[in-house]
Parts: structure tokens; C-alpha cells; sequence
């Protein structure tokens, strides 16, 4: 039974599927980081 | 957080990424060079050198959110609740994918993308209950009650996983029984190629928890600090 197809599409799925997760997770911290040197930056500015 | 502790942490992940990185690629070539292709199934038994791992992996993952909970409800400290956090979502990442690749496979072999059998079924129930656990922390207001409701269902829901396991024997199903941990003993189901492979998978996925854990639990951190310095701000203006 050759079933490659199916083989591919599984290991397509969990491939994208960590690729995908692990993308979204460095966009998230980047993200979070970004804001938290800018807030940072705020309050320094605005205690002096 | 001190630049040195950040420093040496970031160092850790650092090896840690790489190490991932390494065995899976060992895995990789192990699945589809070392291992002979199963005689009745064909190329699609592949499959399961990453389905089993993938489901070993939500297992764990909720596993870990039953024993952080339980520390949560019983210390009440906010490290906890992270870490349940985290885990939960990387369950439900790999639970998704279990239940993906398990109809992949299935279609080629039972004929068939779905079957209602305890096995499925079971399996389909703890998805549901941690995506109602994702839901129900994405949709309630920040706070001790949130973490308290959300770890009451991170135990609950685990309650669901010995039932997962022993229901392909309690049960006729059309899921296969175990083959690795079986009733005539470790692996004696399995030829050994075919269980280093399978070892090799394991070992690469968990590291895969380990590291995306770091970097969740990071990010958890980052947002209450965020949290706390605008508290600071609004008190300060």
C-alpha cells in the first residue's frame, strides 16, 4: 500500500502546526518586550 | 530580573534550541531512513513516529497543569498559575495535532477519517475541556478567581487521561491497544528499530515542551511586569 499522500499531509500538519506556534510565540514577545521599554522609557521620563 | 540571571537563562535556551534542533533532526532520519516500512500498513505507519509523540506530549503537558494547579490552589503564588497557563496551551497545541494526524492515519487503514469509539472520543472530550480552560482565562478578568476557576478545571480535565489510556482495553474500539507500555511488558509489541525510533521522537518532542515552556512562561512574566509598571504609571500620574 503506497500511501504518501496521507504520510506528507500528516507531517504537513505538525510541521506548519510547531512552525506556525513557534512564529507566533517570538512575533508575541517581541511584541510584549517592545512595549515594556516604552513603558519603561515613560516612566523614567516622567520622574524626572 | 538581573542582567546576569537574564543573561545565563538566555544561555540555557540558547543550548537548549540547539539541542532540539540536533535530535530532531536525528528523529527525522531515523523516521524516514532507519526505520523499515511496516509490511501491512505501508509508508502511512510512519505516522505514528510523530502522532504517538505528539499525544505523549498533551499528555504531558496536561499533566503538568494538574500538578501546577493543585500548587497553585494549595501555595496560591502567581508562579503556578503561569506555568499552568503555559502547559495548558502547549497541550492543546499538540492535542489539536494528535487529533489531525489520528484521521490522516486512520482514513488509509479503517477506511474511514472518524469513528466514535471510547478512544476518539475521550480524546476529543480532553480538547474540548482545555480549550474551555483557554477559554474561560481569555474571557474572565485578571485575577485570583480567574486563576482559581481555571486551576479547578486544569484538575478536572487531567481526570479524563487514565480513562484516554485504559479505554482501548476496557473497551472493543478500533484503536489499536497499547504496543509500547503492553501487558507482556515494556516495547515487547514493537521491533526495536521500530522503539528506538519511536524513543528518539519522545525524547525530541519533550525537549520541544521544555523549550517552548521557557519561552511561554517568559512571556507570562513580561506581561505582569508590563502589568505592574502601568499600576505604577497610573498611581504616579
Amino acid at each position: 500500500m503506497d500511501n504518501f499522500g496521507f504520510l506528507f499531509a500528516a507531517n504537513a500538519f505538525v510541521w506548519g502546526g510547531i512552525i506556525y506556534y513557534v512564529y507566533t510565540l517570538k512575533q508575541r514577545s517581541r511584541e510584549l518586550e517592545k512595549d515594556l521599554e516604552l513603558l519603561k522609557e515613560t516612566l523614567s521620563r516622567e520622574s524626572r | 530580573m538581573n542582567q546576569e540571571t537574564t543573561e545565563e537563562s538566555n544561555e540555557e535556551s540558547y543550548i537548549l534550541v540547539w539541542l532540539t534542533g540536533i535530535v530532531f533532526l536525528v528523529a527525522m532520519a531515523a523516521i524516514f531512513l532507519y526505520v523499515p516500512t511496516e509490511q501491512t500498513e505501508g509508508p502511512v505507519q510512519r505516522i505514528m513516529y510523530i502522532h504517538i509523540p505528539s499525544a505523549w506530549l498533551s499528555f504531558f503537558a496536561f499533566f503538568i497543569v494538574f500538578i501546577c494547579s493543585i500548587l497553585f490552589l494549595w501555595k496560591k503564588e502567581r508562579e503556578w498559575d503561569i506555568y499552568a497557563y503555559a502547559s495548558a496551551e502547549i497541550g492543546v497545541i499538540f492535542c489539536s495535532l494528535v487529533l489531525i494526524t489520528g484521521p490522516i492515519w486512520a482514513k488509509p487503514i479503517w477506511g474511514t477519517w472518524w469513528v466514535w469509539d471510547a478512544r476518539l472520543t475521550s480524546t476529543l472530550i480532553l480538547w474540548l475541556i482545555y480549550v474551555a480552560y483557554l477559554m474561560l482565562r481569555a474571557q474572565t478578568d485578571a485575577g485570583s478567581m480567574r486563576a482559581r476557576y481555571a486551576a479547578v478545571l486544569g484538575i478536572v480535565g487531567f481526570l479524563n487521561i487514565p480513562f484516554i489510556h485504559f479505554s482501548v482495553l476496557w473497551w472493543r474500539t478500533f484503536h489499536p491497544q497499547p504496543k509500547v507500555i503492553s501487558s507482556e511488558g515494556f516495547g515487547k509489541g514493537m521491533e526495536t528499530s521500530m522503539l528506538i525510533t519511536l524513543g528518539i521522537s519522545l525524547c525530541a518532542f519533550t525537549l520541544l515542551y521544555f523549550l517552548l515552556m521557557g519561552q511561554r512562561v517568559r512571556q507570562e512574566k513580561l506581561k505582569d511586569e508590563i502589568d505592574s509598571l502601568k499600576r505604577e504609571q497610573l498611581y504616579s500620574s
